[in-house]
């Protein structure tokens, strides 16, 4: 297999000390774990975010906030999976955190108005059917803008 | 994009914040976007859709129009 460049080999770092401790590494943990530079991480973050494959920490660019669909930060939709508790960045994303790690998952999440507890649950590789819908108050056109709003 | 139990309350909380209502996806809707987008995140050859594959997989579940053509200018 010929030798994979940096900006993979940083993407599939972060994915993997993710899956494995259920939080989004920063640049040091990434730089320790690879033995790189941390400022060639860093310059790896910068091109992963200019394709859209993550989105540093706003005014911290030492931290990544989302690794969709993973979230550097608590959100309102934990999920549990292989045992680890985990955040996504939205709902989709917490479906989208079952089907990253090939497992079953569940999100106890809530209702975007009521805050009533909400749960979905992913089972033998499908969703538990629930009447429960979500809302894209974005265009797609529009989602990298404030993808934090999103 | 935020969970609701019902259109009731979706309804309720764009009146709320001032929100123009916008497209519902249904959870098996959601899940196949899931899928489509992530099952392969954490492999060497993972990648964001472009725009042409975004439209193509909205398409392939039934949702279409500018809402969900990334390259739509009726927005801006």
């Amino acid at each position: 297999m010929p030798k994979l460049d940096l900006n993979t080999q940083v993407k599939l770092v972060i994915y993997e000390i993710t899956a494995e401790t259920g939080s989004v590494p920063t640049s040091s943990e990434v730089s320790c774990k690879m033995n790189v530079d941390e400022s060639e991480v860093l310059a790896a973050f910068r091109r992963l975010h200019a394709k859209r494959l993550l989105l540093p920490e706003p005014g911290d660019p030492h931290r990544i906030r989302m690794a969709p669909p993973f979230s550097g930060v608590p959100t309102r939709f934990p999920v549990e999976a292989n045992g680890k508790h985990y955040y996504a960045n939205c709902v989709w994303d917490a479906y989208g955190i079952a089907a990253a790690l090939h497992c079953d998952a569940i999100s106890r999440a809530s209702d975007g108005h009521t805050g009533e507890p909400l749960t979905i649950e992913v089972k033998n590789g499908e969703p538990i059917w629930k009447s429960y819908v979500a809302h894209f108050a974005v265009p797609a056109a529009h989602w990298w803008d404030d993808l934090i709003f999103t | 994009m935020l969970l609701f139990r019902s259109e009731e309350t979706v309804n309720r909380w764009c009146a709320a914040h001032n929100v123009p209502r916008r497209p519902l996806v249904n959870l098996e809707q959601l899940w196949q976007l899931a899928v489509r987008w992530y099952a392969n995140r954490l492999s060497v050859e993972s990648r964001r859709p472009p725009p042409d594959e975004m439209v193509s997989t909205f398409k392939s579940l039934g949702l279409t129009g500018p809402f969900w053509d990334p390259k739509s200018d009726q927005w801006r």
